[in-house]
């Protein structure tokens, strides 16, 4: 790398902070909002800071909404989908890898394929689908919704991670005497540990983050997940902002934490497949 | 293992997920083909042949809706890649605080879609909303604007947000293509005493380009299929203004009832996303020997 100078150092970083200011804003005012008493919320001009910061906005929230149920309803999805995608494309990219290495190549552009399907398109007969065998408003239909478009990716991730394990490894295990399902368990899956860890992170984040889906699937109040609770309190006559926010900031923060915690792996996982093609 | 009982528990490793798939997947695409030559009113389906496409390729509001799309694409397309390689070769440059700064710039893009939307709507709002209030504060608007109540404002809007959203991916994207080019090609460079300009022309571009067309793809085929930023700022309006095929597909079928027409767009939109990614595959020549690597 070139050195240097003062100036530039300074001009890179000036661009940067203003940059990230933009980004980081909406969030700072979300937190900012969530924390003020009702009546300052509509003040002219708005307050940046505030010494009438309160928890109140949350205590009202919890106590006038199902914000704690949608809470549950996001974490049972998200959990469950999470579940099945890691165990179902664990057991998949293990047995495309090892036994059918050319039909991997087939399976990886079916799967391309899938990832590539209009969600939009994918709730007509889901809503269709579900409403038939009686579904609708379960927890259930979102973890299959969620699992239906995570675990393409999923299997497509872990495909990488189990090719990165060389072969020699299960035949030595073999040679011990374990079972082809011992194998697998035991020794092949210990060492794909961040793969499966990126791999369940991702699901987890796309599930609860997902709208569209638990806006068809469900409409019964006591099933809402965070999203769609959140998206519904804006359609209200007058909107409580703060009550909003203060939503917004329960559902944002377990996405902020669980990335920032496992940032190197989730990074590693994204753009492992654009970078190497 | 003879062949067959490696064939087998090969099997009994794919079987799952493959008969999973179908289900999940396979058959409801298949299920939304069968709607789309469908009238479906409640529990009655009346089989209309292509009705349903001759009716919505003659119909305005498809192809007003196509225009939108492509208008929304391609504005959010290019300034991701524009804003977001630009920022990737500043932050590459910076010597400290580069892992800090990328939590920090990714956190648009980790929150949900829908949630970000909401924040914006206050942001936005005319009367008490901060951008607003900042815009006046610097003498760029005379009074407040109602951002998402007239059309071009509300196109501008949501093209904003989800330039906001979609920036820190290919920032990303392009960070991790950054870091993959040797040191020495700089080094042989600034010994020819190349300047910035022609170090980037001769030395970054040339090693990024790949990665920039997968990432134009990528980022196309993302952004013509999300729904939930307009679903949940606009709805498509005002006046359709922001109605991209996905909001189109939303309202037709579950405003209209009208599931038949609905499955016809998203045929369509599913048949735009496929030329899209004829063009990834290749870009990204996910051929055998490169796939088996």
């Amino acid at each position: 790398m070139t050195r240097t100078s003062p100036a530039r150092t300074a001009l890179l970083w000036t661009v940067t902070i203003v940059v990230a200011v933009v980004m980081i804003f909406p969030f700072y005012w979300m937190l900012n909002t969530s924390l003020k008493p009702s009546a300052e919320v509509f003040a002219s001009p708005p307050t940046f800071v505030s010494s009438q910061w309160s928890l109140d906005a949350y205590r009202s929230l919890f106590a006038t909404r199902s914000i704690g149920r949608y809470f549950v309803n996001s974490l049972i999805v998200a959990l469950g989908a999470t579940a099945l995608s890691v165990v179902l494309a664990a057991l998949a990219a293990y047995g495309l890898t090892r036994f059918f290495p050319r039909g991997a190549t087939t399976f990886v552009m079916f799967l391309l394929f899938t990832k590539m399907l209009p969600e939009t398109l994918l709730i007509i007969p889901y809503f269709q689908l579900m409403s038939d065998v009686g579904l609708l408003n379960t927890h259930l239909a979102l973890i299959l919704a969620y699992s239906s478009f995570a675990l393409p990716f999923s299997v497509w991730m872990l495909i990488g991670f189990f090719r990165s394990i060389p072969r020699e490894i299960d035949e030595a295990a073999r040679m011990d005497g374990a079972s082809v399902l011992q194998a697998f368990v035991r020794v092949i899956l210990p060492l794909a540990r961040p793969g499966l860890v990126a791999v369940a992170l991702f699901t987890f984040l796309i599930a609860w983050n997902s709208y569209v889906w638990a806006l068809v699937l469900t409409t019964d109040a006591s099933m809402f997940v965070l999203s769609v609770g959140i998206a519904n309190m804006v359609g209200e006559y007058r909107v409580q902002w703060n009550e909003l926010m203060a939503a917004a900031v329960i559902a944002a923060l377990p996405v902020m934490v669980l990335y920032s915690l496992l940032e190197r792996h989730l990074v590693s996982a994204i753009t492992a497949g654009a970078v190497k093609g | 293992m003879t062949p067959r009982r490696r064939r087998r528990a090969g099997l009994a490793f794919v079987a799952p997920a493959a008969a999973f798939l179908a289900a999940v997947i396979v058959f409801p695409l298949g299920h939304a083909f069968w709607t789309s030559l469908h009238r479906v009113r409640g529990l009655n389906a009346t089989f209309v042949g292509l009705g349903n496409y001759v009716r919505i390729f003659g119909d305005d509001a498809f192809w007003h809706s196509l225009g939108v799309s492509f208008a929304f694409t391609a504005s959010a397309v290019v300034l991701h890649l524009a804003i977001g390689l630009a920022l990737a070769l500043v932050v590459n440059e910076l010597r400290v605080g580069r892992t800090a700064l990328r939590i920090l710039f990714l956190t648009p893009w980790m929150v949900a879609p829908a949630v970000g939307a909401t924040i914006w709507l206050w942001l936005l709002e005319p009367q008490f909303g901060v951008v607003n209030y900042l815009l006046r504060v610097a003498g760029i608007i005379p009074s407040p604007v109602a951002w998402l109540g007239e059309p071009a404002t509300a196109f501008a809007s949501v093209v904003a947000v989800d330039v906001w959203r979609g920036v820190p991916f290919v920032m990303l994207l392009m960070l991790a293509g950054l870091q993959t080019i040797p040191v020495e090609q700089y080094e042989a460079a600034a010994i020819d005493g190349a300047r910035a300009w022609t170090r980037f022309r001769y030395v970054t571009w040339p090693n990024l380009r790949y990665l920039v067309v997968v990432a134009t793809t990528l980022d196309l085929i993302n952004t013509i299929r999300h729904y939930d930023i307009i679903g949940v700022m606009t709805g498509g309006g005002p006046a359709g203004a922001t109605e991209v095929l996905p909001v189109l597909i939303y309202n037709t079928a579950f405003r209209g009832n009208r599931l038949g027409e609905a499955a016809a767009i998203g045929v369509a939109l599913l048949a735009i996303v496929l030329v899209l990614a004829i063009v990834y595959v290749r870009a990204a020549r996910l051929d055998d020997d490169k796939a088996a690597r």
